[in-house]
């Protein structure tokens, strides 16, 4: 959490730089980006917002819905991705904000 | 007829008996609309994501079914004005 916070916006590139040289350490900041599409690899997987298991891992800690930068999902299934986890959201299947993995334990 | 999904979830701390009753009548409601239930599955008792009215577990029941689309916004009404009821959602599914 702390982490945000020092995130300076007006000085962009120096953090990205910053980021690139702490890839070593700091598995949270680099995420290594799978090459291709799962939904479209395995067909057999749905996009549904019933499947916490499945949407819990392309949200961030903070609830954010993870970029296709990170996750590798193409640009149709990430549309769907999104719809279901915002269905998710209303029923309190998953946070809006927050990580609410801590406060499940 | 179109296909839709309904999950609502029910106060927690309301007895068995209570429960089993507000959710037949949930089913009785989708009925009396010429509404055709295919699935219901009864999640059970869940912790919620974020509190919704200051309580943070919820009883979930999931019900697929047919229903009239022009019925469905009565559905929604009806489910909102039942205080046993603190969220739910229908979703069409076809």
């Amino acid at each position: 959490m702390t982490e945000n916070k020092s995130y300076d916006r007006s000085d962009r590139g120096d953090d990205r730089r910053e980021r690139g040289g702490n890839r070593g350490n700091n598995n949270r900041r680099f995420v290594s980006r799978p090459k291709f599409c799962q939904f479209c690899s395995d067909p057999k997987i749905a996009i549904d917002y019933k499947n916490v298991d499945l949407l819990s891992r392309l949200i961030n800690e903070t609830g954010k819905i993870r970029p296709r930068r990170q996750t590798g999902t193409c640009a149709k299934h990430q549309r769907e991705v999104a719809t279901a986890i915002k269905n998710a959201r209303h029923i309190a299947l998953l946070p809006f904000e927050g990580d609410f993995w801590a406060d499940n334990n | 007829m179109h296909k839709y999904e309904l999950v609502v979830i029910l106060q927690a701390d309301l007895e068995e008996a209570v429960l089993d009753a507000a959710v037949e009548n949930i089913e009785t409601l989708i009925k009396s609309n010429q509404g055709e239930i295919t699935k219901i599955d009864r999640w059970g008792k869940r912790k919620l994501a974020y509190p919704i009215n200051k309580t943070n577990e919820g009883y979930y029941f999931y019900i697929e079914f047919d229903y009239k689309p022009e019925e469905v916004v009565n559905l929604k009404r009806t489910l909102g004005f039942n205080e046993q009821v603190l969220r739910s959602s229908v979703i069409r599914v076809d």
